[in-house]
């Protein structure tokens, strides 16, 4: 070879590997940077846990899954695990599901019937959210649970299509494990439309986990497409014509709104909105009713669905609601269908027959001041959020149901221009409820009949705390239901009540749930008495005006007069009942009402005075916390909230161009909420003493033992900063109490987001192997939330909460974000699914069911987004203005009761979620973040949290000082939390632009002694709520991390090894080349 | 001046790309001062550095001929110095990408962000491998022997 060649040679392949090498570091840099993460989705670990099992300090021994779960020498069984997966979920969606519709008993279908499906989503199902609340993994699909009794979890795999044209994925890679028998409906189907929809799949799209749309197509065929497949395909009818059903659908998800009017152009959707129907939808009506005379329509939605065509078509027989019912949710359905199980659901949100005409739909969307440019100064973060964004929430207290039966009430009654037809979309001369609504709050119908009556008066039981004040007002009514009908069943018992409503005075809905059970599956002709305790601060309400006499304004107040307390199928049917006592004019009324399902009580001060409800339960005096919330706070006037007092006057306008011009207003969406201090004297703080106490001490440590202190006082004031910094997924080691990093929250309300065999703790006697065959389980296969909360069955709440407990043992996950426990303001909102209920009482109860529930196996539930998330668009910082009687009757309530939890409560333990994770909103003009009166006085004051309460990722990162001032614990920095690397205060890139122009250091609160007791809170309440979950099973004075070899750093270090290897050799080649060439010139 | 090989022509390429790369990187964290990157001089130094190698390595074949050990060192230092430049960049970005890809899709600074960072990195690796291939090739031609 010539010298020269030999020379470029070497030199090339040195600079080659000089290239392998420094991208295999890099590479490295980046997979290391983001292990944990990186780890979770490849199934590898970097890092072990290690903990060396003692008699003195044995490990595995405070939480442990169920025997059922388990083999006999305690490892974990997957194949009942999942088994019992299959059957909760079937259970939740066979109770969540709600009958709407059942004319001339055309459901049940008998076994054996020969049944035709229509409506593409009948072969391509929905199945959860696209991204949130997924269903994941292997499911049973429709067509399965219908006809077939094994599951195909091979070919069954769900899929996911994020929103904005995200790529479409698998949702696992591919399943190989155990297949399971099951029990089907064992009905015939229709081949001939199933092999249609399968080809047109090819130009209809569909996934299991879809989004909703800004402007919104539902993908549905047309009848002429269909015959373009298969010209005959309507000879297939005669065969399978025992029935047709149709499923139609209608997404929900992260990220993306409907919006008014948003649609598809030429899909001639009935109201012109997305959630009324297409006209291929509705041909797909009019195909099965030329296919049977039974005609059944599956609804897929959480959402109310614009069906008010199908209710009145005397020709659609039945009308099953089953939300998004996840991975095994099918065989729920096919149960309701078949007749194995009598449908007991009732509504999770009103239906009405126009969306739009909902009070809230005027002030939804994105909305932005008119003079953003000029007056925001603070930036949208680094999620590039839109700053300037609001939305007025003019309708008050009146959301959802509240609204519409109130108004109804109104109109009976003929008070406050109530029947004027402003606000009414199904008529332009008179508001009419049953034009406006298509199926009430709780309704739901069921194969049988029940009958309701009070068995004798309730129980009202009144005290006051004589050392703090707090009160204690329970009802409890006792329910006696009969099973009138002819098959057994089960059905929810809804307590609701009226309070007496002045004109003029403080808001009051017409009717509200207080409080509801579910009866056991009842025979015919058996009863069961149900009792129901109503907490009576439920139907308190808040007078923002109120004077307390101590300097400040608001608080709860409870009228004296005639209050009515009703059990009924619904709000509708129990304000019927209630009107029927009041003795109201039955011909105006919609329905019939049956006077002794309603009880009154006469309220006097005597018995419960007016401001019983002005302290909470934790003995806090109440009063106004959330003034800035109030758009007219700042510029009084220029916002009318609706009123029953003048229905036709109040009802909200569009406030779609408000302009800023208070400064207080303007300073506060910038930011400046909190001034840093530089100069207090901090010596009294104690941090970095030696008190000899560990972490793994403080299991079952009461949060207010005087221990905590000891152990807190041993954090540095860096470990306690980095701690409340870096939260999120995976808690910062600190030396100083024997920490150590531990990635520990995962995703969903669903189920865990973490696949069996990837589990955080395989150290776990029970952890699944990898080379279990089913540890490719993915545990997040459960239903979303409106089914959950549909089933109105407090058990079965709690048995889901346990459930994933459950998973999380297996999958070494102690806190889960989640569930979604914000209200449905509106149909439109795209994060519907992921939240229970436009209901605060019935979101609220399911919540705390499922958080208490999930404790018991020690995985903490961390509800979000807290609080007033009541919309996607422009969720990043949108101001929603709303009143504190609202913000607190309506969207807080939820959170109260599950933070509560009043009914676990003993007298020695003060039971409550232990986790939230915070919203991306502001409350007015303030994040939730840094609000103080949101996140101390009414979260930790007024309710007694105690617990790891962590921001969304990066929210509010600038704003440290705010936060932590607030009571916020912890931010969630994903990624950035120093886990394998070396990210420090001073490096994150997140914490360099704080709203003082400084960046974050360790000695930013050196002189600020208010942010060194409140870092010492947070801290503590961080611990705390390790110290009570799963955690704890593997933690002991010996625990430590261990780093581990993956495949993937296996590889990237060879990758570098060899290519230093041969760089090194290279050059080493090169500079010979140069000697042989001088040995050649001697 | 020597008449010019292939490699020196890889090597201006090189530059020019290394120069845009450089550029789209400033741009990239100056878009939005919450994404900005945090050793941005550091970084800017370091694409300089490599930029100012490349040159070397372009123009010393001319006077040392092919091969020569100032022009191989000029190299594979700027080799490292543009995958340094590429590899930081990265590491800074990868959450804000995984975010666009999951639930922070309509983040439209983020998105520009991304497509600039995008630019960045092509460059970047391009130049590279135009740096990559002339290591194996001439800079200048040589007379051809009589």
């Amino acid at each position: 070879m010539h010298k020269n060649t030999r020379k470029g040679l070497w030199r090339g392949v040195a600079s080659l590997t000089c290239f392998t090498l420094s991208l295999s570091l890099i590479l490295g840099n980046v997979l290391e940077a983001n292990a944990g993460t990186i780890d979770t989705y490849l199934g590898t670990a970097s890092e072990v846990f290690v903990s060396d099992n003692t008699e003195e300090n044995p490990l595995y021994n405070k939480f442990t899954p169920p025997a059922e779960v388990l083999n006999a020498d305690g490892s974990g069984n997957s194949n009942a695990l999942i088994e019992a997966a299959i059957d909760l979920g079937r259970r939740e969606v066979a109770e969540g599901s709600v009958l709407l519709k059942n004319e001339n008993n055309a459901l049940p279908l008998s076994s054996g019937s020969n049944v035709t499906l229509l409506g593409i989503r009948s072969h391509s199902n929905l199945l959860g959210s696209s991204f949130g609340v997924k269903a994941q993994g292997a499911y049973i699909s429709l067509e399965q649970a219908l006809s077939q009794n094994k599951t195909d979890f091979a070919n069954t795999i769900a899929w996911s299509v994020g929103s904005r044209g995200a790529a479409p994925s698998a949702t696992i890679s591919s399943w190989t494990g155990d297949e399971f028998d099951f029990e089907g409906a064992g009905f015939n189907l229709n081949p001939t439309m199933i092999d249609i929809y399968e080809k047109l799949g090819d130009t209809y799209i569909h996934y299991e986990n879809e989004p909703a749309a800004e402007v919104y197509d539902p993908g549905e065929p047309s009848v002429d497409e269909i015959a373009a497949v298969d010209p005959a395909y309507k000879d297939s009818f005669v065969q399978y014509g025992d029935a047709a059903i149709v499923v139609i659908t209608r997404p929900s998800c992260e990220q993306v709104d409907y919006l008014p009017g948003g649609v598809a152009e030429g899909l001639g959707f009935e109201h012109g909105e997305p959630l009324s129907l297409t006209q291929n939808e509705l041909d797909a009506i009019e195909l099965a009713k030329e296919c049977s005379d039974k005609v059944i329509v599956l609804l897929q939605s959480s959402s109310s669905v614009e069906i008010g065509t199908l209710k009145d078509d005397p020709d659609v027989d039945a009308i099953l609601w089953i939300g998004a019912p996840g991975c095994y949710g099918m065989l729920g359905v096919a149960d309701i269908l078949c007749g194995r199980t009598s449908p007991s659901g009732g509504l999770f949100d009103i239906f009405t027959t126009y969306n739009m005409s909902a009070p809230a739909m005027q002030n939804m969307g994105k909305m932005y001041y008119t003079n953003t440019d000029e007056e925001i100064t603070r930036t949208g973060g680094v999620l590039g959020f839109t700053p300037g964004a609001y939305t007025i929430e003019a309708e008050g207290i009146y959301v959802g149901y509240r609204y519409y039966e109130t108004r109804y009430y109104d109109a009976v009654a003929g008070n406050g221009n109530a029947s004027d037809p402003t606000g009414a979309y199904g008529s332009t001369t008179e508001w009419n409820y049953d034009n406006e609504v298509t199926y009430g709050f709780g309704y739901g119908l069921s194969y049988t009949d029940f009958t309701f009556e009070f068995e004798g008066e309730p129980t009202f039981d009144i005290s006051v705390d004589a050392e703090t004040g707090a009160p204690s007002a329970f009802a409890t009514f006792n329910v006696k239901v009969t099973n009138v009908g002819d098959v057994a069943g089960k059905t929810p018992v809804q307590i609701y009540g009226q309070a007496p409503y002045t004109p003029g005075g403080v808001e009051k809905s017409a009717i509200q749930l207080l409080n509801f059970e579910k009866t056991d599956l009842l025979q015919p002709g058996d009863s069961e008495t149900v009792s129901v305790k109503v907490d009576l601060q439920y139907i308190a309400s808040y007078d923002e005006t109120y004077d307390n006499g101590d300097g400040t304004t608001g608080t709860y107040i409870m009228d004296p007069g005639d209050y009515y307390f009703s059990v009924g199928n619904g709000a509708h049917d129990a304000l019927n009942h209630i009107m029927a006592a009041q003795g109201m004019d039955a011909t105006k009324m919609s329905g019939t009402g049956n006077a002794n399902q309603a009880y009154k009580k006469t309220i006097t001060e005597d018995f419960i005075s007016k401001t019983l409800f002005s302290v909470s339960k934790t003995g806090y005096q109440i009063s106004n916390q959330l003034p800035y919330a109030d758009w007219n706070y700042y510029q009084p006037g220029e916002v009318t909230y609706l009123t029953r007092t003048d229905w036709a006057g109040t009802f909200p306008q569009t406030y779609d161009a408000m302009t800023l011009t208070n400064e207080e207003l303007i300073n506060n969406l910038n930011g400046h909420t909190y001034a840093l201090q530089t100069g207090d004297d901090t010596s009294d703080i104690v941090w970095g003493e030696d008190n000899g106490i560990q972490f793994y001490e403080m299991y079952g440590v009461d949060y207010d033992d005087p221990k905590w202190d000891d152990l807190l006082d041993q954090l540095t004031l860096e470990e306690a900063m980095y701690i409340f910094t870096f939260g999120g997924p995976s808690i910062p080691g600190a030396d100083s109490i024997g920490t150590v990093e531990t990635y520990m929250t995962e995703n969903a309300g669903n189920g865990i987001a973490v696949n069996l065999n990837a589990s955080k703790d395989p150290n776990a006697p029970w952890a699944i192997s990898s080379s279990d065959p089913n540890g490719n389980w993915h545990p997040e296969v459960f239903a979303n939330a409106p089914i959950c909360a549909s089933t109105f069955n407090p058990e079965l709440m709690y048995e889901l909460g346990q459930f994933t407990g459950v998973e999380s043992l297996f999958t070494g996950i102690n806190i889960l974000w989640g569930p979604g426990l914000n209200t449905h303001r509106h149909a439109y909102n795209g994060r519907n699914g992921e939240y229970y209920s436009e209901d605060p009482v019935l979101s609220g109860v399911a919540a705390m069911e499922f958080a208490i529930g999930a404790l018991d196996y020690g995985l903490v539930a961390a509800p979000k987004h807290f609080a007033f998330n009541d919309q996607e668009s422009e969720r990043g910082g949108v101001s929603p203005y709303m009143t504190e009687q609202r913000a607190r009757e309506v969207e807080l309530r939820a959170y109260q009761i599950a933070f509560e939890a009043t009914k676990y409560d003993t007298a020695d333990y003060d039971a409550g979620m232990r986790g939230l994770m915070t919203s991306f909103s502001k409350i007015g003009s303030i994040e939730c973040t840094a609000s103080e009166g949101l996140m101390t006085e009414i979260l930790a004051n007024e309710w007694g949290f105690i617990g790891y309460a962590v921001t969304d990722i990066y929210d509010d990162v600038d704003l440290w000082t705010a936060v932590l001032n607030s009571g916020t614990t912890c931010f969630d920095t994903r990624g950035q939390s120093g886990f394998y690397g070396t990210t420090t205060l001073e490096s994150s890139y997140l914490f360099q632009n704080l709203i003082e122009g400084v960046g974050l250091s360790k000695n930013l609160i050196d002189g600020d002694a208010n942010l060194q007791l409140k870092l010492k809170d947070a801290v503590h309440k961080n611990i705390y709520a390790w110290s009570v979950s799963n955690l704890m099973n593997r933690y002991n004075a010996t625990t430590r991390v261990e780093s581990q070899m993956t495949w993937w750093r296996a590889a990237y270090y060879a990758a570098a090894g060899v290519s230093a290897v041969v760089m090194v050799g290279s050059a080493a080649m090169y500079v010979l080349s140069f000697k042989d060439k001088k040995k050649e010139e001697i | 001046m020597k008449k010019q090989g292939i490699a020196c022509y890889l090597n201006i390429l090189a530059a020019i790309l290394g120069i845009a790369g450089l550029i789209l990187t400033v741009r990239s964290s100056t878009m939005s001062t919450d994404n900005a990157l945090t050793n941005l001089s550091t970084l800017i130094l370091a694409g300089v550095v490599g930029i100012v190698l490349v040159c070397v390595a372009i123009i010393v074949p001319n006077r040392l001929g092919n091969y020569d050990p100032i022009s191989a060192i000029s190299v594979l230092a700027a080799i490292a110095l543009y995958a340094y430049l590429f590899g930081s960049c990265v590491s800074q970005r990868v959450m804000l990408i995984a975010g666009l890809f999951s639930f922070n899709a309509g983040n439209t600074v983020g998105w520009s962000i991304f497509y600039t960072c995008i630019g960045a990195w092509v460059c970047l690796l391009v130049g590279i491998l135009f740096l990559v291939v002339g290591s194996f090739l001439k800079s200048v031609k040589e007379p051809m022997a009589a």
